[in-house]
Parts: C-alpha cells; structure tokens; sequence
C-alpha cells in the first residue's frame, strides 16, 4: 500500500508538472483568440461527445478515487505517531525500535533541506543559462537540434543512472580516461556527504529545469523582443529586461517542481551513501559545515522503515508517518510555484 | 509596452523572486526547526544519563562508520543508541547496504566496523590482506531461518534436509507439487511423505546473506555429493524484501518459504515448520532452541573490527568495549534477535580483550 501510494504520488507530481508547464504556455495561446469557437455544434445532440466526456472525467475520478484511498490510509496508519507525538516526531531521529520515544525524521528533514538549496543553488542559475543561451543566442543549427533531444532524453534517464553517476564522481575516486583524476571532486565534496548527494539531485534535474526554462522563453511574444530592439536595446538588454522577466512565472513554477521531484527522490541517495540505519550526527539546520558529513534524507528514512517493519510492525506507522511529513513538504512546494505563477502572471499582465 | 517603461524593474522583480525563493527555502526549513526549543529531547537526555562510567569517557569523540549487514544493522544502531546516551560527543553512522558491499567497503579501510550475517568468506579476506586491513571477527548473536508455510496447510508439520533439498535444489527445477520431491527426498534418506499439493516457493534473493546462509546450511554439502551446482533452483519467487515473501507465504495455502527468523516469529498467517538436520529429529524454532545450536538452521552475527582504526581512536575502542558489553547482553535481545549464552559471551569477551 505504502509503495503504491509513493508511485501514485511521483506520477502525480510529473503529471502536475507536464501540466503547469503546458498550461503556462497553453494559457497565453488560449487568450489569443482559442476561446470563441463556432456555437452551432450545440445544435444538434452529440452522442460520442457526451460519451468521450463522460469517458474522461471517470478516468479523472478514478485516478482521484485511487489517491484518495491511498492518502487516507496513509494517513490512518501515520495517526498514532502523528496524532500523539508530532513534534517529538518531527525533531526525532532515526532510531532501532519504533516504540522509541526519541524516533523521528529531523534528520532527514534537515538532509532534503539541503538538498533542495543545493540543487536551487546550482540546478537553478545553470539550467536557466542555458535554456536562454539555446532559446535566444544559439543558431539553429543541426548541432543545436541535436543538443536539444539529447537534453530532452537526458530528462528521462532513470534516476538510478543518476545515482551511479553521483557515486562515480563525487563519492568514489575514480580516473576518467585513464588519467584525469577526479579525487579532487571528492575532497571537495567529502565523499557521502549531503553536498555529493545535492550535485547528483542537481544533474538529475537539471535537464527538467532546462526543458521547463525553454518552454517558458520560448512563449515570449515576439512583439515584446522586437519592441525592444525597436527602440535600441541591445540583446542583452533584450534579454534583461524583456525574456527574463516575461519568463520569471514559468521559470519558476518549472524550477520549483524540479526541486520537489528531487526532495522526493530515494534510489540516487542510496547510491551517492545516504546513511540509512543509526546517525548520531544531528547539527543544526544551518551549521553548513555539516554539508560534508554523512547525512540521511526523507525519503531514505521511508524505505529504511518500509524494510524494518517486516522485524519491527510499528515501523510502517512510522513509515505511513513519514510520507505524510514528505507529502506536506512536497504539496507545500508545488502549491507555492502554483501561488507564485499566478501572482507573476497577474502582474505581468 | 507597459513594461517598457520602467527598465530595470523587471530586473529587481526577477531578483525578489530569487530572494523571495531563498526565503521560502528558509522558511519551510524553520518551521520545522523553530520548535526544537523546548521540546528537543536530543541534548536533554543526552546529558542525563548518570556518567558511571570513568570521566574520561563522558569527553571521547570521533567519528565512526559502521556498515554491512542489513541484519545486523538494527543491533548496530541499537548500541549506538546506548552508547551516545553516555558518550554523545562521538559520532557514529551506522549503513546497511548488505553484508558483501559491507565488506567490499571494510577492505579499502573506509569503514571502521562490518556488520556481517555470515563469517567472512576466504575471497574476501584475501582482498582486506592485500589492502592491508587487520580485522578481529567477534561473534555478537544468533539469526535462525524459519522455514514457512500458510498457516492453513495442515499436511506439513517437519521438513528434513533431505526434504529442503529436494524441494528447493538445484534438482528440482520445474517442481509444480510437493510430492514432485517425493523421490529425491527418499534417495538422500527423507521419509518423502510430502502431500501432493501445489508447490509455491518464496524466498530472499542470490543478492541477500540469508540466500548465501540458507544454501550453506541446506543445499551445499547434498549438492557437492550429488555433483550439482551450489544454488537453489532458479524457478522460485526471489525477493529483496522479507515483507514480499511473507505476503507471497500468507497468499498462497499450500506455499513454502523461508526468512530470517526474527522476521518470521513476528508474522502472521504463517506457520513456522520443524526442521529436521537428518540426525536430531524434528526441532521446532524456539529462542531457546536456536541459541543452544540444537535448531539446525540458525546462523551467527557477526561485527568485524578493524584493528588498527581500533588502537588509533579511542572512540571506536571504547564503542567495542560497550558493544561486548551492553551490546551482548541487552542490545541484541531488544531488537529481536537471539542473546549469545553466558559461556559464548565471555568466549567473545576474551577474543576482543586479547586482541593482539
């Protein structure tokens, strides 16, 4: 159940994610003259029409009915800790036994919150140049067509082949061809350590925030660029003062979904050597020297305790818990990209 | 054109919106922080517990890592608990990737303990002398298997080794019944009165130290005798998951499988067979009976120390030493597993201490 409902909800998440990315897109299209379509087919009685209707929104339903279920029983399981001890469970760590009263995901909050600043730290100002260097600089040439599918391709690429990838640069010390070192890249990075695992997030995500970043510069009306060329700008000025700031709500909306996939993200962090069993280090929240010391993260902790309720039952209502405070963290993200869409497309309008 | 009127307030909006990210970055971190204050237990009881232990101990630090077995891992953290609770300056991370990755990484010297649900095999310890790395191997409990069935199969009470091999071998690929093993079971001395029943098998994974254990102990020696290979038929449902197989046992009426014992004692909807070694009789899997050695298939746990991490930091020394302790005599039990009796104990006690 609980596995189900951990899939469920990353298929939701891309989904909402396709979904704002087209609708930022869509929305601008849809006022430009989409809206007044012909009346007449209301005259006659459209059978499959009603039909196709009914077909779609029970696909709708059925997909909300599914993740109904699944939340509410999540949520019933994680009630006991929950409901009796929530913040003791959310400043506790990881523990042996889930009768534990120190037992919690401090630790694991503290992990996924570097993480997502890591990767909106790197991810966020790498993946944004580069989409406006294709988007506006680049000449369309075969080699940026070919550049272009191998980003799109990049996006769906298994997350595990990022999680090696992670583990080949930043935690062990490898030589790439034989003789350019990289262990430079794990003295920096201190081997597992939540700075290897936020690189590895980062070049997961960073094809999605390209993609995203793109759309979004792409979707700035010409008139907008050549009014500014008209009256002299330069293009970087252009860039400045027109793309960008046109572009913020989808760039924005697109980089914030990109961090809640990566916050969510398990098989790369087990790769990259996120300590899954018993962690005394505990610093607080913004003691950056901790970034190169063994770390765990969120969704670590709900498979560590997916696994051990088989030994110890009480573990899965703390597992169900934990996905509660994943999916509250997750939720509160998107929501915030979707308010903050909206507030930036209302006033750049 | 509106916009153009103003040109570099769309440079300052693009810039509170990057701050205005950093602090909701900020925010969603402190929310969950901010209550640490008066309710944090972590340095409170950390500084309770009463410092019986010399003075010296109360001011140790370092840093230790400890990975391996995912078995033995919850025993582990179990000791680190304790031990932090006396000592909370040393820092201890404790891993369970799998006893072979546990030891791939004790071997390069990146770990200071392995945790290990088999002794180390002859391969490996090749690979810790050419790195290198000195190790004490320091017995600290006991797993047994349980091998399952559904709780409504009446027609099977024991299994002999005779029985398990014939079931599960190499041999008996394609098996749809368990009387299909009838005739293998009765060659190699079994009473090969197995119902004729469908024959569902659930069991961990080739990547999992409980398949390595279950092959040692049941299949090995047979197979060497009959010249076939030391595995177990491919045709089973192999699972990384103990959940997994117990669902797989509790699904099917007339299913067989087998898992960790501390998994097994706890579930439900299964029955734990008597198991038979082929000269003891049927002996059914009790705590007592795995701990005395008299139930055939139990296995011991294992934590390899590195010597040399263990003379040059005090910390990891002194975790040892609460492990022989403690660890032993309370650790183990309460997460599950079978206590050591009094003569191992301080059979193990002595190899730790005499440790050259």
């Amino acid at each position: 159940m609980i596995v189900l409902l951990l899939v469920f909800v990353s298929s939701i998440e891309r989904a909402v994610m396709a979904f704002t990315t087209v609708g930022a897109v869509a929305r601008g299209g849809a006022r430009r003259g989409l809206v007044g379509t012909s009346g007449f087919a209301k005259l006659r009685t459209d059978i499959a029409g009603g039909l196709f209707k009914f077909l779609i929104l029970s696909a709708l339903l059925a997909s909300l009915l599914i993740l109904g279920v699944l939340l509410i029983d999540t949520i019933v399981s994680g009630w006991s800790q929950l409901s009796t001890r929530f913040w003791d469970f959310l400043n506790g760590s990881l523990r042996s036994r889930s009768i534990d009263d120190r037992l919690g995901v401090q630790q694991g909050l503290y992990g996924s919150f570097w993480i997502g600043a890591i990767v909106a730290c790197t991810a966020f100002p790498i993946g944004v140049g580069a989409a406006i260097y294709l988007e506006e600089y680049a000449l369309r040439s075969r080699l940026t067509a070919t550049l272009e599918l191998v980003i799109r391709n990049l996006a769906g690429v298994p997350s595990v082949v990022y999680g090696l990838l992670g583990l080949f640069l930043f935690v062990e010390r490898n030589t790439i061809f034989g003789f350019i070192g990289l262990g430079w890249l794990v003295d920096a990075t201190g081997g597992r350590s939540v700075l290897s695992a936020g690189l590895t997030l980062s070049v997961l995500v960073l094809p999605i925030v390209i993609i995203t970043a793109q759309e979004a510069v792409r979707a700035v009306p010409v008139q907008l660029k050549e009014g500014a060329y008209g009256l002299g700008a330069t293009k970087s000025e252009m860039v400045r003062t027109q793309v960008l700031p046109y572009a913020a709500p989808g760039i924005l909306t697109g980089t914030l979904l990109a961090m809640s996939r990566a916050i969510g993200e398990a098989a790369p962090l087990i790769l990259v050597g996120a300590i899954s069993g018993g962690l005394t280090n505990n610093p607080e929240l913004w003691d950056a020297s901790a970034l190169r010391e063994k770390f765990t993260a969120l969704p670590i902790i709900i498979v560590e305790w997916v696994s051990e309720r088989g030994r110890d039952p009480g573990f899965a209502d703390a597992a169900a818990a934990a996905i509660v405070v994943l999916l509250a963290l997750v939720l509160l993200l998107n929501m915030t990209a979707i308010l903050l869409r909206n507030y930036f497309e209302r006033k750049r309008d | 054109m509106l916009c153009l009127k103003l040109r570099l307030r769309p440079v300052l909006q693009f810039l509170a919106v990057a701050v205005g990210f950093a602090l909701l970055l900020g925010a969603c971190g402190s929310s969950d922080s901010e209550p640490t204050g008066p309710a944090d237990p972590e340095p409170s009881v950390a500084a309770a517990p009463t410092p019986d232990e010399s003075s010296d101990t109360a001011t140790l630090s370092g840093e230790i890592f400890v990975s391996g077995s995912s078995t033995v891992e919850p025993i582990s953290v179990r000791v680190q608990e304790l031990f932090n609770d006396v000592n909370p300056n040393v820092d201890i991370a404790v891993d369970g990737p799998g006893t072979g990755d546990g030891f791939a990484l004790f071997c390069t010297g990146e770990t200071d303990i392995s945790n290990a649900s088999r002794a180390i095999k002859s391969s490996e310890a090749e690979e810790c002398a050419a790195q290198g790395v000195n190790y004490v191997e320091l017995q600290v409990g006991i797993d047994g298997l349980g091998v399952m069935t559904n709780a409504n199969n009446a027609a099977v009470e024991c299994v002999s080794f005779a029985d398990l091999y014939a079931l599960t071998g190499p041999e008996a690929t394609g098996y749809q019944s368990w009387a299909d093993a009838n005739a293998v079971s009765a060659e190699l001395g079994g009473a090969g009165n197995l119902p004729d029943a469908p024959l569902d098998i659930f069991g961990p994974g080739e990547e999992s130290g409980t398949f390595d254990t279950y092959v040692e102990l049941v299949i090995e020696k047979t197979a060497e005798a009959r010249g076939q290979a030391h595995t177990t038929r491919p045709d089973y449902n192999p699972s990384g998951d103990d959940n997994v197989i117990l669902g797989g046992i509790t699904g099917a009426d007339t299913s067989l499988g087998w898992v960790g014992y501390a998994f097994a004692s706890n579930a439900a909807g299964v029955k734990l067979l008597d198991v038979d070694d082929g000269e003891s009789g049927c002996v059914a899997a009790t705590p007592a009976s795995i701990a005395s050695g008299e139930y055939p298939l139990s296995r011991p746990l294992f934590i390899y120390v590195n010597s040399a991490k263990a003379a040059s930091n005090p910390g990891l020394e002194a975790f040892v030493d609460f492990y022989m302790a403690d660890g032993l005599d309370r650790a183990v039990a309460e997460v599950g597993y079978v206590e050591l009796t009094e003569a191992a104990k301080s059979d193990v006690r002595a190899v730790w201490t005499g440790r050259s």
